[in-house]
């Protein structure tokens, strides 16, 4: 579904991606791992148009959406959960959720109410909150949010960086039970993660990213695989 | 005893007047540039053409027989498309480059002068004095006060409640904040995000086009008021915190009351000084502006 092929971004004179290939297809959730500054996150922003690439090709579907802007390819049904949540501050949870239905256009008011309620269902919690300022949320919810306003968008693959840095063990195991309801439902998932040994649990394949190159991959079920992921990141 | 409160009501409230119905037009100049700023992060220098370019437009509508309570909704509808077509044809073109304040600094500045040249070209340098829409006067506690400065400020107020609920209350106004805090995530949510910065830019210079009609009949229309007008709604800005819409009412009828009052007691050539001052003193002190907090950071 998401094929990127020998992709270069460049930060100024920095070389941060420097021919990345990987892929996602229907139905997995595909890890990408590695050590802090090796270029994931730069491949989730790629990928969601917020940077343009040097050279390469990003395919979506089939369709070519390199250097595309983001709200046309967030309507193509690419979902991004960003590093960090990114709430926007002011909005309440309901005006953040609201502002995802901006993802689908053409779609009648029963639709995104439709699509409102079932977030609501998935998150019981952000539906208690829903008046509440959304920025003034705990880290956990502020991810479910993040979560939950992609999803009132009915994305067909999900980017997902990083959702439980920084969270307690107990919202960890919810966030990951997430991801695992949400691999179930068809919903395939390009994750960046660094707790890697939880991640490799809810994933089926792997990818490990070393100074902008992919050094290793492999099915995460596979234990000769995961042995070759510890050794190229040196976990 | 009697003589203060002569003073009071004769001096002091006529003065406390005035400076409202300036306070309420310079409010809503400030308010189109401290959108544009809090968005787009864009300081337009040719908003004060833009205003002149309402108070003009209102001249040529007004003598092809368009009365002046339909200008109040023309100027500001033909200044949309002109000032959505100037953001993307030339905003947008300098906007992604590294170095984009200083080239949207310039390009709007060269904009400005274009618009003054233009304006002295069309019309000539010479003042016109439009007529007062509503004539005579209104008495209101003892004192009379001129009915279209009455007017000024009640529809002005409703300009601003206005502007405040376009904002905060609709769609529209959730795209406009949402790209200002973070123009990536939202546009990942569908935002687009630059069609929202040009109509951004248009809704800004449509309301300075409006106090451009509303002003005019009171201060005239000549080709460079533009620029006596905009350092007041600079320095309102500035000390209300860039980009943020409370603060700019507030500022406002703060530096209009200091302006109005203090000429009252020091001669009116020291009032602006008096203004900046002020605006110098809160960049050295609160640089963020006194209420702070840019458009869209809550």
């Amino acid at each position: 579904m998401l094929e990127i092929r020998d992709l270069h971004v460049h930060y100024g004179l920095s070389h941060v991606l420097q021919g990345v290939s990987l892929s996602v297809e229907a139905g997995e959730v595909v890890g990408l791992f590695g050590r802090n500054g090796v270029g994931k996150t730069t491949v989730m922003k790629t990928v969601a148009g917020w940077v343009v690439p040097t050279s390469g090709s990003i395919r979506f579907d089939g369709a070519a959406i390199e250097g595309l802007p983001s709200d046309r390819i967030c309507r193509m049904g690419l979902g991004m959960v960003p590093e960090d949540r990114r709430i926007f501050p002011g909005f309440t949870v309901e005006e953040n959720l609201k502002l995802g239905f901006l993802q689908c256009l053409r779609r009648s008011k029963a639709e995104s109410k439709r699509a409102l309620e079932q977030a609501y269902v998935r998150f019981p919690l952000l539906k208690e909150r829903r008046k509440q300022i959304g920025v003034t949320l705990s880290g956990g919810e502020q991810q479910m949010l993040a979560i939950a306003r992609v999803l009132v968008g009915m994305p067909r693959l999900l980017l997902i960086d990083e959702p439980t840095e920084g969270l307690a063990p107990m919202i960890v195991d919810e966030i990951f039970s997430t991801i695992t309801s949400l691999r179930d439902e068809g919903i395939p998932i390009l994750l960046v993660e660094q707790k890697v040994f939880r991640a490799l649990d809810v994933s089926n394949r792997f990818y490990a990213l070393e100074r902008g190159q992919i050094v290793a991959q492999g099915e995460a079920s596979s234990g000769r695989d995961r042995d070759a992921l510890l050794n190229a990141v040196a976990f | 005893m009697g003589g203060a409160v002569d003073y009071i009501q004769f001096v002091f409230m006529p003065q406390v007047f005035n400076g409202l119905t300036i306070g309420v037009a310079v409010i809503l100049m400030a308010l189109g540039l401290t959108i544009i700023f809090g968005l787009l992060d864009v300081i337009n220098m040719a908003h004060g053409e833009f205003y002149a370019l309402g108070a003009y437009l209102g001249i040529t509508l007004a003598s092809h027989g368009v009365g002046f309570w339909l200008l109040l909704i023309a100027v500001p509808l033909v200044l949309l498309p002109l000032g959505y077509g100037s953001d993307r044809l030339l905003i947008q073109r300098v906007f992604h480059q590294k170095d984009r304040h200083m080239l949207t600094l310039l390009l709007t500045f060269g904009l400005a002068i274009i618009m003054e040249d233009m304006f002295k070209l069309a019309y000539g340098p010479n003042t016109i004095r439009p007529e007062t829409p509503i004539s005579g006067g209104t008495e209101l506690f003892g004192n009379f006060f001129p009915s279209y400065r009455l007017f000024l400020m009640v529809f002005g107020t409703v300009t601003i409640a206005a502007v405040w609920l376009v904002v905060h209350r609709t769609r529209y106004g959730s795209m406009v904040r949402a790209a200002a805090f973070d123009k990536h995530m939202a546009s990942s949510l569908g935002v687009p995000v630059g069609k929202v910065y040009s109509a951004t830019f248009a809704f800004g210079v449509a309301l300075a086009g409006l106090s451009g009609v509303l002003l005019a009949p009171i201060y005239s229309v000549f080709p460079t008021m533009g620029k006596d007008f905009i350092l007041m709604a600079f320095a309102v800005v500035i000390v209300g915190g860039l980009g943020n819409i409370k603060g700019v009412v507030f500022a406002g009828l703060l530096l209009t009351q200091v302006q109005a009052i203090s000429s009252l007691y020091i001669s009116p050539v020291w009032a602006d000084p008096l203004v900046f001052a002020i605006m110098v003193l809160v960049l050295m002190v609160r640089p963020q502006g006194i209420l702070g907090g840019k458009l869209g950071h809550a």
